[in-house]
Order: C-alpha cells, then structure tokens, then sequence
C-alpha cells in the first residue's frame, strides 16, 4: 500500500532499491498475489464459472492495457493500434501452435516476439509524427493490420479468416474450464504486472518518462530517443501479443474480429480512465471497462424487474441503450471528477486513511 | 408441550418446503438462452430480431408449454462484443440453459468450442460458418437455416433459371469482412463449371461509400446479373448507387441480410422498387403463426408493434420455433429432465417443419444440421416485399463438397 | 479514360462530403486543440432530429434547417458548459477520453428518444443523376459540395476578418498568453463548439439523406481521420483539400487496385497515403507547424 516513507532509512543497496521497500508494503503485495492465488477456491465451491469467466476477461485486459500505458502513459506516444498487436500475437500463437504443433507457452512468446518486432515497424513514424498525428497514424497501424490479416490467407487460413486451436495442456492437465485457464492467465498476469513495476522505475523506465515529459530536453541530456522510442513501442507490443495470444488460447479461437479499432480505444480508455503512467492505474481502468458494463446489465435488469415489475421483453431497448448512455456519462463523471483516473483517486484514499483518524 | 409443538411446527414447515420443491421440479421450467446485440454494431437487426424469439415463446407459455412444461427465455445483451458474449455464455450457462440462440458471427466463432465441450445446443441461423452444417464435425452447432454457401448456391441456381448462359456476366460484391468473403469459393466454382464470366467486387467495412464499386460494375464490366452480400447500412447504399447508374435493380440478388425492410426505408422505398432480396424465412403478416402472435397482442390489449412480420423479426420467430420443437422431440422421445444432449438429438430429429407455408420444409438429420439450404426470393413492390419464387435450393453437390472439403482440412 | 473521369468526379464530389463533416472536427481542434470521438457522433445527432421534424406533418425543409441550425449550436454550448469547462487546463488526452463518453453518450440517448430504427430524411433533391458528356454528378453530392465551399469561405472570412475569429486562432496558438491579452478563453471554447455543432447539422442532413438515418451515421466520423490528418489538423482549407484528395484516392484504389488485389483497399489507401505524406509534412499539408523549445 505505501511504497515510501519518511523515516525510513535504508543500509544497504539492495533494500534501497527492493521494489517494496517497506515490509507492510512487501506484505500487502504478497497478500494481494496470495488472494488472486486463492480466489478461484471459493468460486469453484460454488461452481461458478461465470464469474470467474468476468474476472479471466479482466485479468487478460490488464495485460494488454498494462503494455498499452508503458506506451501512452510512460513513454507519452498516443496509440490507437493495440488491437492491431493483440491480434498479430494471436494468430502467431495459433499458427505456431496448429500447423507446427508448438506448445502453448512458445506460442504466446513468440506471439509476444512477433507482435513487437511489427510493433517497432509501426513506431518508426514516432520518430518524426508526434502527438495526435501519431495517434492517427496508429490507427492507420490498426486498419492496415486488419487488412493484411484478412487478405493474407496463408496467415487467415481461408476466407473466415479464423484459426481454432486445441486446449493448452500444462503437465499432461488440460486446461479445460473456467477456473484452469484462470491460473494460466494469472500466472502471465502477475509476470506483466511486476515486470511493468520494475521496468519502469530502471533506466529505460526513466527514459520512458524523460521522453514523455518533453523530448527535445531528453535528447539533450543525452538519452537516445530513436531507440528508447522504438523501445517502448517494442515492449508495449509485447505484452499486446502475449495478451492477444492468451486471448486466442482462453478462447480456442484466433479472430481478428476480437480485436477490431473498437478493442483498441476500449483499451485506450481503459489506461486514461485508469490513469495514465501507473500500471496499478491500468489494471483499476481494465476492471472499470471491462466490469462496468456487465454489472450495469446484471442490475439494471435485476432492477427493473424485481422492483418495478416490468417485464423485459417490453423495455430490452430501452435498458439497453439506457445501460449505454449510463456508462458513457460515468466515463464522462469520473474523468471530470478526477482526471488523472483511478489510480489517482486510490492515492488520494490511501492519503486520507494514512494518519486516519489523526490527520492535521 | 411447547417444545412439541414447535417440533411439529418445524416438521410441517419442512415437508411444505420438501412439497414445494417436489411440485416445482414436476412443472419444470425449461430454459432456453440467447444473445443479442441492441446497442452494437448490428443493432437495426437485433433489435428486431430478438423481440421475435421472446414474443413467440411467450406465445408458446400461453399454450400452455410444452407438455406442460413452460419455457424460460433469457436474453443477454452483449452489444456484438466478443467478450461480453463469452460472459453471456457462461451466465446463460449457469442459469441452466440447454439450448442456446447465438448471435453474431464473430462471437458464434468463439462460442463454438464452448458448445463443443459443454454439450449446449447452439443455433446460429444467418451467422457463423458453413461449414458447420456438417453435424458429424459439429455436433452442438446448428446453423438451423441455410447458410451463405447454400445462399450463393440459390443465387446462382436463380440467374441459370433466368436465363444466365456462358459468357453471361455476373458480378459479386461482398462485404470485406469473413462473413462476406464465405461465399466466394462457391461462387468461384459454379462460374467456373457454367462458364460465367465473373468478377468480384469487394466493399471495406463500414462500407458507407461504394459508389466506385458500383460504377466498375454497371460502366466497366457491364455485369448481366449482380449477386450482391452486404450488410449493416451497406445494403441501402448499394441499392441507391444502382439506381444512379440506371441498372435495373430487378437484376441485383441479394443474399440474407441485405434486403431488410431498414435497408429500404434507407434507400427510399421509390428507389429501390424491383429489388430482389432472399430470405429463408417468410415475410410478411399473411401466415397463421404471424397472426396468433398478433391476435396474443390484441388480447393483451396491446398494440402491434409495427415490427411484426417484418423479414428480422419473422427470423426471429424461426429461432424460436425450431429451438421449441426440439425441445418438444426431446420430451417426447426422451423425456424430461431436458438436458443439451437431448434438445440436439431432438433437433435431429425434425422433419419437414415448415409451421404452415412460414418455413421451407425443414428436414434435420445428424449430417445435415442446416434443415436443407431453402430459400427463397421477395421482390420490392411498393412499400413491401412479395413473394417473387418459391421455396428452392441450388447446387447442393457443389456445397455438400466443399463442406466435406473443409472438413478434410481440418482433420489434417 | 471514361472511366477514370467517372472515377475521379465521383470521389471528388465524395471528398467534398467527407471534407463537411471534416470541418467540425478542425474547428474544435484549431481553438481546444482537442480531437473530438463525438463528431460523428454529433453529426448522427443532427441527422436523427431533421429526419424526427421532417417526418412531422407539415414542417417544411427550410423551418427544419432553421431549428436545426439553432438546436445543434445550443447543443453544442451545453456539451461545452457540461462537460468540457469543468476540464480547462487538465491533460489534453482526458479530454479526448470524455468525447469518447460522450459519444455513448449520445449513441444511447437517441435511441432511447427517437428509437433505433432506420428512418429516412427527404430532402428536395432529385435522385437522377445530371449527364454532362461522360460524368455522372450526383445532385445531392453537389449540395453538398456547395455548403462545404460556403463554409470555407464563410469560415475563412470569419477567421480573418472578424474580431472574435482572430481570438479564436489567438487561443489556438497560445491559451495562456491569450488570456494575458484579455481575450476570454472559455467563451471562445462554447464558441468553436457551438460552431463545430452548427456544422455537424449540415453534414448530419447531407449525409442522413445520402445513407438514411440511424445511429450508423456516427460511422463517418471515423472516415474523416485520413482527411484531417492529410490536410493538417488546424487548418480549414486542408480539411477541404484533405477531403478531394481522399475521396479521389479512394474511389481510384477501388476502381484500378481492387480487382489485382482481390479485396477493398478502399479504406486504408488513405491511411498509407497519409502516412506517407506525414513523413514529408509531420503537420499534414496546411498544418500549423509548432516549433519546439526546451
């Protein structure tokens, strides 16, 4: 919960740079990765694979949204193609893993590997277009992937344009249900999430941020924007082919419709309303996208028919349009609310509760 | 005494509960799933679509079931979005449902492996692949309705009918996504056996602007006959792009989701006077199951919505009877409890269901889960669609082969 | 070479109608430099009230223009009052984000007011074509082309010549040292919406009657990126420079490329070719180029 304190003195290097550098820190962190560990127990009593099947949506949009932010949120370089990425991720994990029999983890790696060497293709106009411009050029990134896909048979196979593969099985135990594929998930969930952590408090992290803050003065201070920008666009495309490969395996199916321009400003929204440069911000953006609108659904209906008795068949539009127009003006509420997003909120909580009830 | 009563009391109370939960499982309520998509991309079809499916099983609860049984549909919204239909799914699930009706291509995609291994019935009529009329490869998949390799097989049977000969000029323009680019191996194959000269002519998504395609094809290539594959708002302005270029409309074939009464109102009724739409259900208000439906509205002292007999929502009504009647086989031959094993093996079972002249004659077997590729054309006549051929197929060999070609490929 | 006429006319007078809906979207960018998601969005808006007033009985097309003109300016001050002032001086991409909201916003609300269903918007233009030699023109296309060169002359007028146009390009260029200067920054932000609203009501009728009305009219909002992005985002004449080019590539890709590559490259030649153009002008053709300082 709190990384930093005043009165803290550290001895040794190795403390000083220790991602948690306080042990209720080291604790909470351990506690959280301990409950995400547990968390399916409960649920597999209740054999409830629906909602693990939500927090599974979740945890695999962290990935992609979390690689998303070290693009836009650290490194400042506005991007609207993280579809175009997941969706090169995950027909490399197919096609590795249906016609030359590959194991799963090497298809999500080299979907990782192949997603961002065509990442860094598509970064190079960074070096010369900036801001929103470069923003549309994503896009451009997103269109001409989606083209190629569909248009390229030997990568669509035929005109569906779709790959299924096989279960993953790790150790001879097939990943079969909701509740398997979870820990699958987790397990990249956790390695991205840490990672994110580390990489962006190193020397490439505060390049990343030099970059963004103002890149002429970065240039000057001797920090090689060419490679740190291509970098960056490199290690974002990474985690969108790994979440894009763990999306095609979670599925058994490789589409490129999963991952059309609407997935790709769904993520971008997901990292502003989470807040941009925090990788706990894009989890809290990815829970807020991807949850809000099916607890919408859930209560809205419950709702209206539990309490005013309406029958659904009567008014499915309007809740529908309704649950649309609410998520929309709580996008807007929240932004103007606080606009620095979620994670900003969480800090401002934590701030409160700190001295709480003592505070000045 | 007191503690007695008290005994007795608590006994009481659970053999009522005991009777009621014996009483609820002998009036089972069977329950039926589906997704829709009001909000999303394909909103102007789901919305009409979806309405038909809940208003023909209320009908049927109004019947009194079947056997007795009532039947709970839950609708799902999941705005076309992948993800929100795998949710959609595993709620459906969890609610007990054992026949599913699923919605949109892109999702019925990643549904399928889901249907696979759970053992849920689902039918896709007008979306997902065409492939999976092959039961034997698909065993929970019922594409229910004929598919878009049966839809060009049709097509291309109607313009022989008309007079197509070698050397006559067809032109195919298709959406350039995966639903539209399915056909194209059919197409390709009958151009080739009648000899036709063919060219294709492919619209990108959104395709709000065409009007280069449609001059190759009128000035350029000078097409005798279009079959034309488009969708969402695509189809009106296609339509309305053939008329400034003076092609006679009454020459443009349109498979199943580009001739909606919404396309029309798009183009303008005027505009696209003459237009031939196929459809594998019937539209219009003049069948008995149209007009039971409109007589429970009356009796509700409800109006009827306009939508009633309108192409998607009759389409919609052919989603729910076929996913009723199995249910009703799968009573009758097997009996309750109704599980997705049952539902499919009764679905397999229908034969020749057509609810009164609604339906082409339907006729399901364990190989066959497409009901036979019928369809059938309405023409644009006035401010509505008529009859323009009856029920027909076309090719049927030509599809049976590629079917059992992409199931080849996909054993290696 | 027939051909190649017809292919050009037409995507030229295409262009002209991108270029329409183009010109709300540089509008707001030139004064808030914010890209607006909602444009198209505002331009369905706009498209679903005309075909709303003129599907009432007797309300003539030039009274519907008139009330719509005024209700999309209004429209356009409440969106900035509502949601936009509450963001002055806050990251620049939260304000792209609630456009985004806004858009859903919008989406749900007009089918929640006038329902989804396709209606369509008559307008007194003929459907036949006008013949000259070899070119098919479109009347409605050239209405269209009509009101986007009065825009730009009226625009270009107002930006030059008019007190309140120089301090909107002043806010444009500077936001703080405008207001130094006293120029009241916020009512030229309700300003540039209320205009960009006023220009989402043309292109809204134009194109509601060209593709009918539903919420699918929101669509042409994503056509125009490519537009902007070619002609510079600030600049009006680009918009309608980026529009011909665009609606003349477009429709030459359709006509000479599809059939060698067997698929519609219609959409996203415009992208390459915008990339490529944003190699040799990263600010687009008229784009203001900013010159960075440490």
């Amino acid at each position: 919960m709190i990384n930093r304190e005043a009165g803290v003195f550290h001895t040794s290097y190795e403390s000083d740079m220790a991602l948690y550098a306080l042990p209720l820190a080291k604790i909470t962190a351990w506690g959280m990765v301990a409950l995400l560990v547990l968390l399916p127990l409960p649920l597999s009593l209740l054999q409830n694979e629906h909602l693990m099947s939500i927090v599974n949506t979740i945890a695999l949009a962290a990935i992609g949204a979390i690689g998303l932010n070290i693009l836009v949120g650290y490194t400042g370089q506005i991007s609207i193609g993280q579809g175009a990425f997941m969706m090169v991720g995950g027909y490399t994990a197919a096609i590795l893993s249906t016609r030359y029999g590959m194991p799963f983890w090497v298809g999500i790696l080299a979907g990782g590997a192949m997603s961002a060497l065509v990442g860094v293709l598509f970064g190079i106009p960074s070096l010369r277009i900036k801001g929103l411009y470069l923003a549309i050029a994503t896009l451009a990134a997103q269109l001409i992937m989606e083209w190629t896909i569909n248009h390229v048979t030997w990568i669509s196979g035929g005109a569906q344009s779709s790959i299924y593969v096989q279960n993953p099985t790790v150790f001879g135990w097939e990943l079969d249900n909701e509740f398997r594929r979870y820990y699958l998930i987790l397990v990249f969930f956790l390695l991205a999430y840490f990672a994110a952590q580390n990489l962006v408090r190193s020397r490439v992290g505060r390049a990343f941020i030099a970059i963004r803050d103002r890149d002429i003065a970065a240039e000057i201070i001797g920090v090689n924007i060419f490679k740190y920008k291509l970098l960056a666009f490199a290690v974002s495309s990474f985690y969108a082919g790994v979440a894009g490969a763990l999306w095609t395996y979670y599925l058994r199916i490789a589409n490129y419709e999963n991952f059309t321009l609407v997935v790709s400003i769904e993520y971008l929204a997901m990292i502003i309303i989470g807040g941009l440069g925090s990788v706990l911000g894009a989890v809290l953006g990815a829970i807020f996208i991807k949850l809000f609108p099916i607890a919408l659904d859930l209560t809205v209906i419950g709702i209206s028919e539990g309490i005013f008795g309406v029958r659904y068949g009567a008014v499915a539009d309007f809740l529908a349009n309704f649950q649309l127009f609410v998520f929309g003006a709580l996008i807007i509420v929240f932004l103007i609310a606080e606009p620095e997003g979620l994670a900003r909120m969480w800090e401002n909580v934590k701030r409160y509760f700190r001295l709480w009830p003592f505070s000045y | 005494m007191r503690l007695r009563s008290m005994h007795t009391a608590l006994l009481v109370g659970l053999l009522l509960v005991g009777l009621a939960g014996l009483s609820s499982a002998f009036a089972a309520e069977i329950i039926i799933g589906g997704t829709c998509d009001r909000t999303g991309p394909t909103k102007l079809v789901g919305t009409i679509i979806c309405p038909g499916v809940l208003d023909y099983v209320k009908l049927v609860n109004k019947k009194g079931g079947v056997h007795g049984n009532t039947i709970r549909y839950i609708e799902v919204e999941h705005a076309y979005k992948v993800d929100r239909g795998v949710e959609a799914y595993e709620r459906l699930k969890r609610e007990g449902a054992v026949a599913l009706v699923d919605y949109g291509t892109p999702i019925v995609y990643a549904l399928t492996p889901r249907h696979l291994e759970d053992k849920i019935l689902g039918i896709t009529p007008g979306f997902g692949r065409a492939d999976a009329t092959d039961g034997e490869r698909f065993p929970y998949i019922f594409p229910a309705a004929a598919t878009y390799w049966s839809q060009m097989g049709a097509a291309m049977q109607f313009l022989k009918d008309k007079g197509a000969k070698k050397g006559s000029k067809i032109a195919y323009i298709y959406y350039d996504n995966p639903a539209g680019r399915e056909p194209l191996p059919i197409f390709e194959r009958i151009c080739s056996l009648e000899g036709y000269q063919c060219r294709t002519f492919a619209v990108p998504p959104p395709g709000v602007e065409m009007a280069s395609q449609v001059l190759d094809i009128v000035r350029r290539f000078r097409a005798d006959w279009v079959v034309s594959h488009l969708f969402g708002k695509s189809p009106s302005i296609s339509i309305r792009e053939f008329r400034k270029n003076g092609y006679r409309l009454d020459h443009v074939v349109s498979l199943v989701w580009g001739a909606g009464e919404h396309d029309m109102i798009a183009a303008g009724w005027d505009t696209a006077q003459g237009y031939l739409g196929m459809h594998f259900a019937g539209v219009g208000r003049d069948f008995p199951i149209v007009q039971e439906i409109m007589q429970m509205y009356r009796d509700e002292g409800q109006e009827v919505p306009e939508m009633v007999g309108t192409v998607y929502y009759n389409r919609g009504i052919l989603n729910g009877a076929l996913l009723v009647e199995a249910v009703r086989l799968a009573i009758e031959k097997y009996g309750m409890p109704v599980t997705g094993e049952k539902v499919k093996n009764g679905f397999e079972q229908i034969q020749n269901f057509s609810l009164g002249g609604f339906l082409p004659p339907l006729t399901f077997s364990a190989k066959d889960h497409e009901g036979g590729g019928w369809v059938r054309l309405y023409q644009t006549k006035g401010e509505q669609l008529v009859p323009y051929t009856d029920w027909f197929r076309g090719y049927r060999d030509i599809v049976w082969d590629e079917i059992r070609k992409a199931g080849k490929t996909a054993m290696k | 070479m027939e051909f190649f006429f017809d292919l050009v006319t037409n995507g030229l007078l295409v262009g002209l109608t991108y270029a329409l809906v183009a010109l709300g979207f540089v509008l707001i960018y030139k004064a808030t430099s914010v890209i607006n998601f909602a444009q198209g969005d505002l331009v369905m808006f706009a498209g679903y009230a005309a075909a709303v007033m003129l599907g009432m009985r007797g309300m003539p097309v030039w009274l519907m223009a008139l009330v719509l003109a005024v209700g999309m300016v209004v429209l356009g001050f409440v969106i900035e009052r509502g949601i936009l002032r509450p963001l002055v001086g806050q990251p620049v991409i939260a304000v792209i984000m609630v456009t985004i909201g806004l858009s859903f916003v919008l989406q749900g609300l007009v089918a929640i007011l006038w329902g989804a269903s396709t209606r369509d918007l008559p307008l007194p233009v003929r459907m036949e074509p006008y013949i000259l030699g070899p070119v098919f023109l479109s009347p409605i296309n050239l209405v269209a082309a009509v009101i986007a060169i009065v825009f730009l002359i009226a625009f270009g007028l107002f930006f030059t010549r008019s007190r309140l146009g120089v301090a909107m390009r002043a806010v444009a260029d500077d936001q703080q040292a405008a207001m130094v200067i006293g120029i009241k920054v916020p009512r030229v932000f309700a300003l540039s919406w209320a205009i960009a609203g006023l220009a989402a009501a043309a292109g809204g009728v134009i194109w509601g009657n060209m593709l009918g009305v539903d919420t699918f009219l929101a669509l042409v909002g994503l056509k125009v990126f490519p537009v902007v992005i070619l002609g510079g985002l600030d600049s009006i004449a680009g918009a309608i420079i980026g529009g011909l080019i665009l609606g003349a590539v477009e429709s030459l890709a359709a006509g000479y490329l599809d059939p060698y590559v067997g698929g519609g490259t219609k959409d996203f030649i415009p992208y390459v070719l915008m990339i490529l153009v944003l190699f040799v002008r990263p600010y687009g053709f008229f784009g203001h180029e900013t010159i960075e300082r440490v």
